[in-house]
């Protein structure tokens, strides 16, 4: 644990901004040399007294495929923290470039249901960087208290890969693990994805990040069409689990392959049963069903 | 004797039609969110959300979880066609076992209580041990359809199969096709809306405005009572925000009602009676019953309330001004008390849904004629008359609102929680009698018992 205090910021941040103020970071950057440094800033950033608006909620529960409970669906406390923990990224002693940094991970603990009236306070900071076969990756780590009180209700941990950049003192991990071939089994959901899904999400969860909104904003960031966000992959795959899962849980997927706009998505999930015949936990895996390209998979366990 | 009108028929031996010789069905409790004015918290929540909110605190009252229920049947009466399965859909959404089978009914504002009624008798017949009745409704987030032009522009073209046939079929096409259409409360046959209908009926049966506004009043004010007492405290599970229904007026006055200004019959000059105030507004919300056998109430240890010891429907004939739109209840108590023999002084409680104060008024004068219950019931008299203190004790419609499904639902729990406290208070069996007006000139009617 660290001691460092942390920064209490009076507001949310502006995603906009933000994406903004890494471009220019990165413009700098490449002008004036990179950033030398391998440690990580030890602060966490912190909003306190975060309120939910209503509308944006049901909104994106329909989007998601949540009906619309009072209960804060825990991919949209993902949402509702995201800026934050852009924000803690986007420090000048950051050691990575904000811009490009791939989402390969995402583990969250949804360990008490939040209500929609709720008054919040969320903290965000960065750990573990650490060596990746393609460059270096780092840990997001996120928490959502009630207002006032010690007990974290929500944890998320997204693990970020700045692909091709290679840090002093940070060991190159070694060789990637032999990879296991993906064999698609028989699909239990086909998500039929239009070429607006992107800004479908972004509206609900506002990440206007432009690699997801279009054809022609994605191409200028060197992508070859749009992609959808992976949490709202994610976050379908955790609504189609069901309510089965009950009110606190884990939730783990992992990105394995783009999901380029528009598309077909194949998807599986299972469920396996303890002893006692309650649910214990689900599994999904989705993959395209014409290249059985795997997309991403992961699991929803009981907590 | 001949009669124009419905006759009734006399009591009917147990074992006969009517009092099955089956088992009890009970009404175990309730679950409802509170019903909010259109437009306001519920606004962007579809018939879905309010309904499995509804069914997931009803879960969580009384321990449901993973649980496969006999069956589920609720309604909504203004539904999105994506809505087919609207019951299923929200069992799926909730807590219940996945293979809690559901079916979607619909009879106007009649459908709540019918499902109450056909869930009980599958229960009675054996058929299941268990089962949730229920309804949504919402105005807000009400179906748009487009119009007939463009919807068969749009089928035609689908139709087609070349550029020239696919260029003729929308050329038909109009601007005026473009508007969509909003759904109203008009009667099909007739084009008046429901207001105007019972506006003729409330002049027909010389309704007063000072009686109406006075229903209107005592509603307000024993839902607000019903409410501060906590009877709604297992009843009712807060939703968007809300925690009591939006509609409720605990501080409204007689001489604030006396203000408003006429709205439905205003054709009829002078005699217009019929306000805002003395209307149901248009509602969002959703209800629901947990109906069971005896012994699984039992094995469940959940409480028995009261049983669903029989049901009428009936219709009258209101497209040529036979009966008002709203009267078809008058017929069908006098049949189901006859069935088993009781009047309405057997009646500890009424539960007279309050589609207008006038409707309820009008209800009430029709069984207090000599000459109607004579020439329209086949009685030798008046059918009867209500004892006020006994009718909509916890507050009805006027003032809690009425999403059309939902309040069969609603009252059918209040009225079963109710029994089971007054019988608990006087030692003895207490009756109570749900009456519901629908669109379409329907009424259903149900007998509830206490346990």
């Amino acid at each position: 644990m660290t001691s460092t205090q942390p920064v209490i910021l009076g507001e949310m941040p502006s995603l906009s901004k933000l994406y903004v103020n890494a471009a220019a970071q990165a413009a700098r950057r490449r002008l004036l040399g990179t950033h030398e440094g391998s440690v990580l800033p030890a602060e966490s950033h912190e909003v306190r007294g975060v309120t939910v608006d209503v509308a944006t909620l049901t909104a994106y529960q329909h989007l998601i495929g949540e009906t619309a409970s009072d209960v804060l669906p825990a991919g949209f406390l993902h949402a509702l923290a995201f800026p934050l923990a852009m924000s803690v990224m986007n420090r000048d002693d950051f050691p990575l470039p904000l811009l490009g940094m791939i989402h390969l991970r995402n583990s969250v603990q949804q360990r008490v249901p939040l209500h929609f009236s709720d008054t919040l306070d969320i903290s965000a900071r960065v750990e573990n960087l650490r060596g990746h076969r393609a460059g270096t990756q780092v840990d997001l780590i996120a928490e959502v208290r009630r207002r006032g009180s010690g007990e974290i209700c929500w944890l998320g941990i997204s693990t970020y890969l700045a692909k091709g950049v290679f840090l002093p003192g940070i060991d190159k991990a070694s060789a990637a693990p032999a990879r296991t071939e993906f064999t698609a089994p028989d699909p239990t959901a086909l998500w039929h994805l239009g070429v607006d899904t992107g800004r479908a999400y972004a509206a609900v969860s506002g990440d206007f990040n432009p690699i997801h909104l279009s054809v022609l904003s994605a191409k200028a960031l060197g992508m070859r069409r749009s992609i959808a966000h992976g949490m709202y992959l994610a976050a379908r795959a955790l609504a189609d689990v069901g309510p089965s899962r009950g009110d606190s849980f884990t939730w783990d997927v992992e990105f394995d392959a783009p999901v380029f706009l528009p598309c077909t998505v194949a998807l599986e999930i299972n469920s396996v049963e303890d002893d006692a015949g309650a649910w214990s936990r689900s599994g999904f895996v989705a993959w395209n069903p014409r290249s059985g390209r795997r997309h991403f998979h992961g699991s929803v366990g009981a907590l | 004797m001949s009669i124009d009108g419905q006759t009734t028929a006399g009591p009917v031996e147990p074992g006969k039609a009517g009092t099955p010789a089956t088992r009890r069905a009970v009404i175990v409790g309730g679950n409802r969110i509170p019903f909010a004015r259109a437009g306001g918290q519920y606004a962007k929540s579809s018939n879905l959300d309010m309904l499995t909110a509804a069914l997931d605190g009803l879960i969580a009252r009384f321990g449901l979880q993973d649980e496969r229920i006999g069956e589920v049947a609720a309604g909504a009466v203004l539904k999105h066609s994506r809505d087919f399965n609207l019951t299923r859909e929200a069992v799926l959404g909730s807590a219940l076992s996945a293979e809690t089978p559901a079916y979607d009914l619909q009879q106007a504002c009649a459908t709540g209580l019918e499902t109450v009624v056909g869930l009980a008798n599958k229960i009675k017949l054996g058929q299941i041990d268990s089962a949730i009745a229920g309804g949504v409704d919402s105005a807000s987030d009400a179906p748009i359809v487009v119009s007939e032009g463009l919807r068969e522009v749009i089928l035609d073209l689908n139709r087609a199969r070349t550029l020239p046939q696919r260029l003729q079929v929308l050329s038909r096409l109009r601007p005026k096709d473009l508007a969509p259409l909003a759904p109203g409360t008009a009667e099909p046959r007739t084009g008046l809306s429901m207001g105007e209908h019972q506006a003729l009926t409330t002049a027909q049966w010389k309704v007063s405005r000072e009686a109406q506004d006075e229903l209107a009043f005592n509603s307000h004010r024993n839902l607000a009572a019903a409410y501060e007492a906590g009877f709604f405290d297992d009843l009712v599970t807060p939703y968007r925000g809300l925690s009591r229904d939006g509609n409720l007026r605990a501080d409204t006055s007689l001489e604030k009602l006396a203000t408003l200004k006429p709205v439905f019959g205003k054709n009829l000059g002078a005699g217009a009676t019929m306000t805002a105030g003395n209307s149901t507004p248009l509602t969002d919300g959703a209800s629901t019953v947990l109906l069971a056998s005896e012994a699984w109430a039992d094995a469940h240890d959940l409480p028995k309330l009261a049983a669903v010891v029989d049901a009428e429907a009936a219709a009258v004939d209101f497209v040529h001004g036979k009966d008002g739109l709203l009267m078809a209840p008058v017929f069908a108590v006098p049949r189901l008390l006859a069935r088993h023999g009781l009047t309405l002084a057997d009646i500890d409680f009424f539960e007279i849904h309050e589609a207008f104060a006038a409707t309820v008024l009008s209800t009430l004068a029709a069984w207090e004629d000599e000459e109607f219950g004579r020439t329209r019931l086949g009685l030798e008299g008046a059918f009867g008359s209500v004892d006020r203190s006994r009718l909509n004790v916890n507050g009805s419609s006027l003032a809690a609102g009425h999403p059309f499904a939902a309040t069969g639902g609603r009252i059918a729990a209040s009225l079963a929680k109710q029994l089971h406290a007054k019988a608990g208070a006087d030692g003895r069996p207490v009756r109570g009698l749900v009456s519901v007006c629908a669109a379409g000139g329907q009424g259903v009617v149900a007998l509830l018992e206490s346990l």
